[in-house]
């Protein structure tokens, strides 16, 4: 290649460096050296009249194999190196791009001090890549803070079981009148501490757009703010006696009408709360706080004024309402309270604010859209204990406690086999006890790796297991479980257990393969209802009616079969009187031909029909009737059948004497009847 | 006097600069600075009884921004695979990429470093990630560039793999 003074200034001018490969890894430099490669190759490189660019670099060693195949292949363009550092003679470090080319024939290689592009792309690159470190930092500090949460969360919840366990339990037995009202306050408020809990997880947690959306697609929940504002009151008036401040609801209120609002009662109650517990600590003694609703064009307002020293001049109201704010002197908790009713209001297309008054102290005020027309009240999830609203506090003034009688535990249809697993002892011994109760046969276990162990030594109907417990968690065993199973093809019903409350913690359990869940702290009812509902339909054994004791008539054993319904105790006791009769002739019969077998049969089919009534004498001895027929040994059988017959005499004439009529059963199937007259 | 080249490969942001200036001049910056392109270093490294002139090339971390290009690794007889043990992501880029290097260069001689272990607070590792590592067939080694725990001995680790038995 021909020197040409035009190109070689032009080649110094833009700071790059020409080489033409010479083969053998020999190059010859065209136009004069840079002074950057001076620097870094030293004085003695630039001396030379060919230069070993391999010996110069292990980079370029490298690249001269690409550059050399590019020269081989005669193709178009250029091969390029990309970015390399080059240390100098100095020590100083400089960015430098080579690409092989083809020019006028000749093979080329040219090297370029790539420092002004090097320092643009690493400032780009340095922002992008720390923009991703923050970005996974701060989702590695969400993660925290969710995991934290969840751990209170179900640190909270476990205590709360076990209170909700003990009011269950405590109402499975008779109480003493007098002791009624403390234990539903206490299955009322620890209830409501339960909403409290769930309703913080919801509102702190990450699912919250996941939950926005889903209730988008939802009809809005509504309420009576009246009733709720109503609720606050009977609920923290003893509260704010205790500080000498009287608490009472706007006397201007009109309670008869209906104030219908958008938003559910559990969370306006935590509003409401959160707004008279602030009240509460800013109000002097033997002063007032009023709780009123009042019309504000298209919304709702709810208020509570204070007689207080009002609110502080100097701070703007809007920060009373931020995340972590608290008060003048910081008398408030964690500064989440007000921020809470502010998130919840607004998610609801409300407003919330506070002032000071112009008569003295300060006025929090909260509006909700009016409920669109048509639209009842509901609440968000029913409980048997809710909290009570305006008509029930009405009734309660009459009757302070409802009936004990709803806090029962009836016993389930079928008697199943249930495998409890929670290593919290207190809750494991309460959800058993409660079970048992129910008629159920329970196994309690601290862990995943003990279930497991049941599991194989014993037959288990229904699995409740709990999520987080040592050695193997919930899921880790169902997981287990399940993999057992695809080779056995069985199932094992599982029914997850979780002291979080979230989709989130649903749908794990769900994916792991339990087949229902249920949140902690449970409601006695719910906890029936998804295990026996879960249950297989042939699982268990179907309990028959307590015998019936002495005092127990048979019309009363009668209608507690029938769950109280006339019309199915008018059947009942038809069905027996017609059957009865065939019934002793076929036992008298067996007897009569020491037929074993035949008497076992018959005796037990009476036995299952008696036992609706009571009779445990009738009972017994069709029960061992049955017994010597399996035995194959009917001696003192008649005596027994005697004992059969007197008993059920006795029961028929009860039935009788109740207005039973045998002639009245069912009329016989219309062809059956046909054939008859044929006959 | 034999002459070994060694790659470090890589996430961004593991540790595969600080390592090396570990390694080659007992140093360590705190600031984060991203790598581009590669850059070539040396060191006469005692093993075995005998000199070994490590060359080591320092490749820019790979990411949406800059992927690897395999040319860089032609010639080389070792290399480590870098994670960054308070960054869990940074363990599947890894394992990622040494399986696309043992698709592309055959069997060649690694360690896989978990490197910022003086970061115990942060970790992210664990004892069950580095059994599924080992599972592998591939040892992870601990490191800590900034207080040079196991640097040198990653390095022997290395070098032992590499040399001739």
């Amino acid at each position: 290649m021909e020197a040409n003074p035009i190109f070689e200034s032009f080649l110094a001018a833009q700071g790059l460096a020409l080489f033409e490969y010479l083969g053998k890894g020999s190059f010859r430099p065209i136009g004069a050296f840079p002074s950057w490669l001076k620097q870094i190759w030293g004085d003695e490189a630039v001396r030379s009249k060919t230069v070993v660019l391999a010996e110069r670099s292990p980079f370029l060693q490298n690249f001269l194999l690409d550059a050399e195949q590019f020269w081989n292949t005669k193709s178009s363009g250029a091969a390029n190196s990309g970015n390399w550092i080059e240390r100098g003679v100095d020590g100083v470090e400089t960015p430098l791009e080579a690409s092989a080319l083809r020019l006028d024939g000749k093979k080329v290689l040219l090297v370029r001090n790539s420092s002004a592009a090097f320092a643009e792309q690493t400032q780009w690159l340095q922002t992008a890549r720390d923009s991703v470190l923050d970005h996974e930092k701060l989702l590695r500090e969400i993660q925290k803070k969710e995991i934290l949460l969840h751990c209170i969360i179900h640190d909270l919840s476990q205590p709360l079981s076990a209170m909700r366990g003990c009011f269950n339990c405590l109402t499975i037995g008779d109480l003493p009148p007098d002791l009624k009202p403390f234990v539903e306050t206490g299955q009322r408020e620890s209830y409501r501490q339960e909403q409290m809990i769930r309703g913080v997880l919801e509102a702190f947690s990450g699912d919250l757009p996941a939950q926005k959306k889903s209730q988008a697609n939802e009809p809005p929940a509504t309420a009576d703010l009246a009733d709720r504002a109503l609720h606050a009151v009977r609920n923290l008036s003893a509260a704010f006696s205790a500080k000498r401040v009287r608490l009472q609801l706007d006397p201007k209120l009109d309670v008869s009408r209906q104030w219908i609002c958008v938003g559910d009662a559990p969370r306006i109650d935590r509003i409401f709360g959160n707004l008279l517990e602030n009240a509460m600590r800013y109000s002097p003694q033997n002063t007032t706080v009023t709780v009123g609703v009042e019309e504000k064009g298209a919304l709702l307002a709810a208020f509570v004024d204070d007689e207080g020293p009002g609110l502080p001049p100097d701070q703007p109201t809007g920060k009373l309402f931020a995340l972590f704010a608290k008060g003048k002197d910081r008398p408030g908790k964690a500064g989440l309270g007000l921020y809470f009713c502010k998130m919840t209001v607004e998610r609801w297309g409300g407003r919330i604010g506070a002032e000071t008054r112009p008569s003295g102290g300060s006025r929090f005020w909260f509006c909700l859209p009016r409920a669109p027309s048509g639209s009842q009240t509901k609440t968000v999830e029913s409980n048997p204990v809710a909290p009570m609203g305006k008509k029930e506090h009405e009734a309660s003034a009459l009757q302070t406690a409802p009936s004990p009688a709803k806090q029962r535990v009836g016993k389930a249809a079928r008697s199943l086999r249930i495998l409890v697993a929670d290593d919290t002892e207190i809750n494991r011994e309460l959800a058993m006890e409660l079970l048992k109760a129910r008629g159920h046969s329970t196994v309690g276990v601290a862990d995943g790796r003990q279930a497991l162990a049941a599991l194989e030594n014993a037959h288990f109907d229904v699995v409740l297991m709990d999520e987080v417990m040592p050695e193997m968690n919930g899921l880790e065993a169902t997981r287990a479980i399940r993999q057992k199973e695809s080779s056995s093809g069985q199932h094992q019903v599982i029914i997850g257990l979780s002291g979080n409350a979230t989709k989130e913690d649903e749908k794990r359990c769900i994916e792991a393969g339990e087949d229902a869940y249920l949140s902690k702290p449970f409601d006695m009812h719910k906890l029936f209802q998804v295990i026996e509902s879960s249950a297989p339909e042939t699982a268990g054994e179907i309990i028959a009616p307590p015998p019936a004791t002495s005092s127990d008539s048979v019309a009363a054993h009668l209608a507690r079969s029938a769950a109280g319904s006339k019309k199915l105790m008018q059947s009942l006791a038809i069905s027996f009187l017609a059957d009865a009769p065939k019934r002793i002739a076929n036992i008298q019969s067996a007897i009569a031909q020491k037929n074993a077998e035949l008497l076992a049969t018959t005796a037990h089919a009476l036995k299952g029909s008696v036992a609706i009534f009571g009779a445990a004498k009738a009972v017994a001895a069709a029960r061992n009737l049955e017994a010597m027929g399996r035995a194959g040994n009917l001696e003192g059988a008649s005596g027994e059948f005697r004992t059969l017959e007197d008993e059920l005499s006795g029961v028929k004439r009860e039935l009788l004497a109740i207005g039973a009529k045998p002639g009245k059963k069912s009329r016989p199937p219309r062809r059956a009847t046909r054939r008859k007259r044929r006959k | 006097m034999i002459q070994k080249k060694i790659c470090m490969l890589g996430s961004f942001s593991v540790g595969k600069t600080s390592l090396v200036r570990r390694f080659v001049t007992s140093e360590f910056n705190e600031k984060y600075h991203t790598s581009i392109g590669v850059k070539v270093d040396k060191k006469i490294f005692r093993v075995q009884d005998q000199d070994v002139t490590l060359v080591l090339w320092d490749i820019y971390g790979e990411d949406a921004f800059q992927k690897l290009q395999m040319s860089y690794l032609r010639g080389m007889s070792g290399y480590f695979m870098v994670a960054d043990g308070t960054r869990r992501q940074t363990v599947d880029v890894a394992l990622a990429l040494q399986r696309k290097v043992a698709e592309a260069m055959g069997t060649v001689p690694f360690v896989f470093l978990l490197n910022k272990c003086d970061l115990a607070d942060q970790w992210e590792m664990d004892p069950d990630d580095e059994k599924n590592i080992s599972a592998r067939g591939f040892v992870p080694l601990r490191t800590s560039a900034k207080t040079g725990e196991n640097v040198e001995e990653a390095f022997i680790r290395l070098a032992v793999a590499m040399l001739p038995k």
